[in-house]
């Protein structure tokens, strides 16, 4: 049962990212790839908060968002003006160095050995696993209705006509690159703080769970379900984490010779999907956003 | 003249690898309602518009905006504070927003900066019954196909883009060939509407324009420019008996 309720609670932080993701990429086009880079760093800077400096739980989290946050914005301030492509390799490049130094730092996170042990912030017994779950899913409840009341309000509006045309924004009188910066520092900041709640989640860290592979699921979540919609989010994370990690794992009979071929069969359906998705419904099961009324 | 220009150019130079576009040594736009700037093709005058609303940086020279009493020099400023300052620029090439409604679209253009922020997500929303009537009124001169629809033809996107740029109420609109892309008879009403707003408003118009009729229609100033520099400027009749006006535009045909 407890293994269950982690299932669930990676869907829920991978809803989390994704939702954050749909923000960036969906709402005002910045083609982040580099999601593991900010949720790893928060991951492990809520770690090393609470274990080696000795920090309270929340105290940690909320100086783990804080230091995502910051390096958001320096990443931000250097390549937002710059086109997608550039800020693709910006924040790819981004997830490659903190996944290095997590490495290769080892007097600060312990290397491949791992980094550990981060407790839960409370324990209730039995009840530990459910509650965090629900605690994950009250961060995702927050994202979700400001993705949600973003698409008919003036600032949705703002990001919706920076994304189509950021030039006739600009004259228009609205200072784009100054939105765009602390959109991106904000919603970055959320994936780092999704990553400080994994890190009692997870309890031991090492290296290989903030491998690119964390950046693609979100992508490929996103694009299935459709980028343009928050529900396209949760629809994209529940057919791919949700269906493989959770469902399959858990619920499925599979003979314990075939259990290790799981992984690699998930990762060719992930690219099957993709492929059947961009030749029949390129924007996305939910489809695109049309004009609003 | 006593007016006051509310833009004063001085000495305004840009090269584009090597190649001066634009060399103005002096130009006082906003002394008259409507203004005109006419020229060949490649003469600099679109390069001009942009050095002025700041989407170009200019190699020298001096820009001295005057919206009200006070003196601003627009070289300090970003394309963004250009367009609040008052100082708008209407596009040559047709502009949209892909996803926003005719009507979200000017709502865009009226929503004032301190409703949209990060955090104003969350506040409360007031109905904004005088912005509805605004954008109301300003439909009410133009016959969109579904004012409540989508801008869908090329001429329904260049007539949103001039409307915007109307209601951010400038102070001087840059309007860059307005007739391009539109038909004649709607040309006419921007242009009556933009008539009206000179007359009751605080607004000075400059235009780009290569259908000279418009020009000699609504303008009292009019500007030549050629290779970069302004060869002459005075009435439209001036303009038009100007030797090397004829010569160099309109040709030796009779005109």
């Amino acid at each position: 049962m407890a293994y269950l309720y982690f299932s669930l609670a990676l869907v829920a932080v991978y809803i989390g990212i994704t939702l954050l993701l749909h923000l960036q990429f969906g709402r005002v086009g910045i083609v982040n790839f580099g999601v593991v880079g900010f949720w790893g760093l928060g991951m492990y800077a809520h770690g090393v908060f609470m274990v080696t400096l000795g920090l309270p739980w929340l105290v940690a989290l909320l100086l783990a968002t804080l230091l995502v946050g910051l390096f958001a914005l320096a990443l931000g301030a250097l390549v937002l003006r710059l086109d997608g492509q550039s800020v693709l390799v910006a924040t790819l490049a981004f997830a490659t160095i903190v996944l290095h130094l997590v490495t290769t730092e080892k007097w600060l996170t312990g290397g491949v050995v791992g980094f550990g042990t981060i407790e839960y912030p409370f324990d209730f017994g039995a009840a530990t696993e459910p509650a965090y779950l629900a605690l994950i899913l009250a961060f995702v409840a927050v994202v979700l209705v400001y993705a949600l009341r973003l698409d008919s309000s003036a600032y949705g509006r703002l990001l919706s006509a920076i994304r189509d045309n950021e030039p006739l924004a600009h004259g228009l009188g609205k200072p784009t690159f100054r939105h765009k910066l602390i959109f991106f520092a904000v919603t970055s900041a959320g994936m780092g703080l999704f990553g400080g709640l994994s890190a009692s989640l997870n309890q031991f860290l090492t290296p290989n769970m903030i491998a690119p592979g964390v950046t693609f699921t979100a992508w490929i979540a996103l694009v299935l379900g459709g980028k343009d919609h928050p529900w396209g989010a949760i629809i994209g994370v529940c057919a791919t984490v949700g269906l493989f990690d959770v469902f399959i794992e858990t619920f499925a009979p599979i003979p314990a010779d075939y259990a290790l071929l799981v992984p690699n069969i998930k990762l060719m359906l992930y690219g099957a999907f993709l492929v059947v998705i961009m030749l029949y419904r390129p924007s996305g099961v939910l489809g695109g956003y049309g004009r609003r009324g | 003249m006593t007016v006051e220009a509310k833009l004063s150019i001085a000495g305004l130079e840009k090269s584009f690898v090597g190649r001066k576009v634009v060399s103005v040594d002096r130009l006082e736009i906003g002394r008259h309602g409507i203004e005109g700037l006419i020229g060949p093709n490649g003469a600099g005058k679109t390069t001009l518009m942009g050095l002025i609303t700041r989407k170009l940086k200019a190699d020298a020279g001096t820009l001295i905006y005057r919206p009200g009493g006070t003196e601003i020099d627009l070289r300090q400023m970003s394309m963004d504070q250009v367009a609040r300052a008052g100082l708008v620029k209407t596009n040559q090439v047709i502009q949209d927003f892909e996803t926003l409604s005719i009507r979200d679209s000017l709502r865009l253009a009226l929503a004032p900066a301190e409703r949209e922020q990060f955090w104003t997500v969350f506040t409360k929303r007031r109905k904004r019954d005088a912005v509805e009537a605004e954008i109301d009124e300003i439909l009410s001169h133009f016959p969109f196909e579904n004012p409540n629809g989508d801008a869908r033809s090329a001429g329904e996107k260049k007539l949103l883009d001039i409307i915007r740029c109307l209601l951010l109420k400038p102070k001087v609109l840059l309007m860059d060939e307005p007739t391009a892309g539109l038909p004649d008879d709607l040309t006419r009403a921007v242009m009556t509407l933009v008539q009206k707003k000179v007359a009751e408003e605080d607004l000075k118009v400059f235009i780009i324009e290569h259908d000279l009729d418009l020009i000699w229609d609504y303008c009292a100033h009019v500007n030549f420019l050629a290779d970069g520099r302004l060869l002459c400027s005075g009435t439209p009749q001036e303009v038009k008996d100007h030797p090397v006006v004829v010569e160099k535009y309109m040709g030796v045909v009779d005109v």
